[in-house]
C-alpha cells in the first residue's frame, strides 16, 4: 500500500542561544490513506513540529518528507505554497479564519487561488458547509460566530479542495468538551463516508479516544505507534 | 473572492487608520496641486508679462543697438522685411525710440518715447489692453500719449493733463512739443512703469524728424506651438550679421531660466512633502501588516503565493492613495480653480512685485493646467509604492511558520 505521507529519517533541529534543539529526531512513519491518527505527547515533545513538516510550513534539518510521491523537502516555497494549496488541508488551534471573510467566502477561498469555475466552486463550498451543519450561516464573519462554529468553518476550509489530508493541530483546544465531541462527531463522519485522512497533533484525551491510530511523540521522537483494534 | 474585494474589505476593516492615512495623503496631494498650479500660473504670467506685454517671440535690431540706444540706429529696410515677415506666418510691427526729457506743472522726468504701429502693435503684443485707467492711443488723437504707471506718479500727473517734451531729433535740433495724457498703464516692466511714453509712430517720426525706418521690429509666430529657437535660427541664417535676431528667451535670460527651473522648483518642493507623507504611509503600512502577520501566515499556509500577499499590500495601499488622489483631485482642482479666477491677492504684502525688472502683478493667479493636477498624483502614487516596499517585502519573505506563531 502507498502511503500518503512518508518521513524518513526526519530531523529538525531549532538553535536556541547556544542550544541545539532537537525537535524532530530521526522520525520515520507512514501515514496511509483513510487514516485518523493522531500525534499524541505532551506540550513540546515535537508532534506540532513533525505537522509543520508535512505541510510544507517549515524546512526539514535532514530527512524526507514524502507527500504522495513528492519530496517536500526538495521543493521551494512557491511549489510547497502550491502543493499546501491543492493537496494539504489546514486546521488549526485557534480556528484562524480570515476576519474580513464570511464563512462561505473562508470555505471557498482555495477553490479561488485554484481558480475553480464559480459556479462549481458554489456547488462544492455550499455541499460543504451542509455537510459540516453549517446551511444558513454562510454569511456570518467570524466575530458572528461560536468558536464551534468557527471550526467548523475551517474544516469546510480544509475538506473542500479534497486534499489528500487534513493536518489538525489541536482542533479541540479552544472549545469546550461538548463542542469538542461534536467536532470530532464531524470529523469521524468525514472520514468514515467520504474517506478523509486526518491527522491530528493533540493532548485531547477525547482526540485520542476517538483516533483509530496513536502514534505516541516524546522528546522529538516516536515513542509508539499503535492501531487501535475497531 | 478577488484580491482587490479583500484589500478593500481590510482598508475598511480598520477604518480609522485607513482614515487618517487617506486623508494625510489627501492633504499633501491637495498642497501639491495649488502650489503646482500656482507655479504655473507664475510660469504663465511671466511668460505673458514678458512677451505680450513688450517683447513678443522675436524682436530685430541693428548690432549694437540694444547695448547704445543711438537714435541713428535705423533698420533702413523696416517696410518691407515686416511685409516679409507677414507673409512668413509672423505678426509683425515696427517700434521707434527716442529719449528725452518730460516735464509736467509739477515735476519733470527722463523718459523714453515709444513710437508704435497703432494698426499693427495689438498683433504682436497685448500692451493696449493693460490700461490702469484711460485708454489706448487713437490714430485722430494728435497729441494724446499713453505713460507708465510710475511716470505718473514721478510727474504727479492724471489723465488729462498737459506733457512737456524736450529733447533731440534727428537732424541735430531741439525737439520738443506738448501732449495730452490718454491712458496710465498698468505695471508692465521698471522701464516702462517709469519711463515709458507711449505715442503712434507717425507723432514720434514727425517729432524727432525720422521719416523712414525703425529702431525695432518686433515679431509674434501666428503658430505658438513651434519651436522658437529653431525659428529665431531660421530667422538669423536669412538675415546675416547685418541685423541683431534675438528671442524673448535671449533678451530676458533670468526670466527665461526662471521659469525653465519653475518645474524643478515645483519637483524639489513635492520630493519633500512626499517625504513626509511616505513616512505616514511606510507607518501605516508597517503597523497594519505587523499586526496581521499570523493572519498572512495562515494565508501562506492554505496556499496563498508570496507574490499574491505582495499584490495584496499593494492593493490596499492602491486603494487607499485612489480615494486620496480622488479627494486631492476635487478639493486641488477647486482651491486651484478658485485661484486661477480670483488669484491670491499679495498686495498686502507689496504694493508692487518685480522680478529681473518684470513687473507682476499683485494679484498672484493660479492655472490649472493638466500638468499641476497630473504630476502631483502620479508623483504621490510613485511614493506611496515605495513606501510600502518594505512591508510587502517583509509579509513575502516570512516563513509561514514564523508567521503562524508570531504574537
Amino acid at each position: 500500500m502507498n502511503p500518503i505521507v512518508e518521513l524518513r529519517d526526519l530531523h529538525k533541529h531549532y538553535q536556541q542561544g547556544e542550544l541545539e534543539v532537537k525537535a524532530v529526531d530521526n522520525v520515520s512513519l507512514a501515514i496511509e490513506k483513510g487514516d485518523f491518527a493522531a500525534l499524541c505527547g505532551p506540550s513540546g515533545s515535537g508532534k506540532t513540529s513533525i505537522l509543520n513538516l508535512i505541510g510544507g510550513l517549515d524546512s526539514v534539518t535532514s530527512g524526507k518528507v514524502i507527500l504522495e510521491g513528492t519530496d517536500l523537502s526538495a521543493l521551494k516555497n512557491g511549489e510547497l505554497a502550491e502543493i499546501r494549496k491543492n493537496r494539504i488541508g489546514f486546521v488549526f488551534q485557534a480556528y484562524n479564519l480570515i476576519p474580513v471573510m464570511t464563512a462561505y467566502e473562508n470555505a471557498a477561498f482555495v477553490l479561488d487561488l485554484q481558480g475553480v469555475d464559480p459556479a462549481v466552486s458554489r456547488a462544492q463550498v455550499m455541499k460543504t458547509l451542509a455537510d459540516v451543519g453549517l446551511t444558513g450561516l454562510e454569511d456570518r464573519r467570524p466575530d458572528q460566530m461560536s468558536g464551534g462554529q468557527q471550526q467548523r468553518v475551517a474544516i469546510a476550509r480544509a475538506i473542500v479542495t479534497q486534499p489528500a489530508i487534513v493536518l489538525a493541530d489541536e482542533p479541540t483546544a479552544n472549545v469546550d468538551s461538548k463542542t469538542a465531541e461534536s467536532l470530532l462527531d464531524l470529523m469521524e463522519t468525514l472520514n468514515r463516508e467520504q474517506g478523509v485522512t486526518f491527522l491530528f497533533s493533540t493532548h485531547d484525551q477525547h482526540v485520542m479516544d476517538r483516533a483509530k491510530r496513536i502514534i505516541h511523540i516524546l522528546d522529538g521522537q516516536v515513542e509508539s505507534d499503535e492501531l487501535k483494534a475497531v | 473572492m478577488n484580491i482587490f474585494t479583500l484589500a478593500s474589505r481590510n482598508v475598511y476593516r480598520n477604518r480609522h487608520r485607513s482614515m487618517v492615512t487617506t486623508l494625510a495623503m489627501a492633504f499633501a496631494c491637495t498642497m501639491m496641486i495649488v502650489f503646482s498650479a500656482l507655479m504655473d500660473g507664475f510660469a504663465i504670467g511671466s511668460e505673458r508679462n514678458v512677451v505680450s506685454m513688450n517683447t513678443g517671440d522675436i524682436q530685430i535690431h541693428l548690432p549694437g543697438y540694444r547695448d547704445d540706444p543711438d537714435i541713428y540706429s535705423l533698420i533702413d529696410n523696416a517696410d518691407s522685411l515686416v511685409a516679409q515677415f507677414r507673409a512668413d506666418a509672423f505678426y509683425a510691427t515696427e517700434r521707434l525710440f527716442a529719449f528725452g526729457l518730460m516735464a509736467s506743472d509739477q515735476s519733470s522726468s527722463g523718459v523714453q518715447l515709444r513710437g508704435v504701429d497703432l494698426d499693427y502693435e495689438p498683433t504682436v503684443t497685448d500692451i493696449d489692453q493693460h490700461i490702469m485707467t484711460g485708454e489706448w492711443l487713437s490714430a485722430d488723437d494728435q497729441h494724446g500719449v499713453v505713460i507708465g504707471k510710475k511716470l505718473s506718479k514721478l510727474l504727479d500727473v492724471g489723465l488729462g493733463d498737459e506733457l512737456i517734451f524736450v529733447g533731440q531729433t534727428a537732424d541735430g535740433y531741439m525737439a520738443n512739443d506738448s501732449f495730452q495724457i490718454k491712458g496710465i498703464l498698468k505695471s508692465v516692466s521698471a522701464t516702462i512703469d517709469n519711463a515709458g511714453v507711449f505715442m503712434s509712430n507717425g507723432m514720434l517720426r514727425e517729432l524727432i524728424t525720422l521719416p523712414t525706418g525703425a529702431h525695432e521690429l518686433v515679431l509674434m509666430r501666428t503658430d505658438r506651438t513651434g519651436d522658437l529657437t529653431l525659428r529665431t535660427e531660421q530667422l538669423k541664417t536669412a538675415l546675416g550679421d547685418d541685423l541683431d535676431v534675438m528671442n524673448w528667451q535671449q533678451l530676458m535670460p533670468v526670466i527665461n531660466r526662471f521659469l525653465e527651473t519653475a518645474h524643478i522648483q515645483t519637483l524639489i518642493m513635492m520630493i519633500f512633502t512626499y517625504i513626509a507623507v511616505a513616512s505616514v504611509v511606510l507607518n501605516a503600512m508597517l503597523m497594519s501588516v505587523f499586526e496581521r502577520i499570523h493572519e498572512f501566515g495562515i494565508m501562506k499556509a492554505i496556499g496563498v503565493k508570496p507574490k499574491q500577499l505582495i499584490i495584496l499590500i499593494y492593493a490596499e495601499m492602491f486603494i487607499q492613495t485612489l480615494l486620496a488622489v480622488l479627494i486631492a483631485l476635487l478639493a486641488g482642482s477647486g482651491l486651484s480653480w478658485y485661484l486661477q479666477e480670483n488669484g491670491l491677492d499679495m498686495s498686502s504684502m507689496a504694493d508692487e512685485i518685480s522680478f529681473a525688472g518684470l513687473a507682476f502683478d499683485p494679484v498672484w493667479h493660479a492655472a490649472l493646467t493638466p500638468n499641476a493636477l497630473l504630476m502631483p498624483t502620479l508623483f504621490l502614487f510613485v511614493i506611496a509604492a515605495i513606501a510600502v516596499i518594505y512591508p510587502a517585502i517583509k509579509v513575502a519573505v516570512i516563513q509561514p511558520v514564523d508567521a503562524i506563531h508570531h504574537q
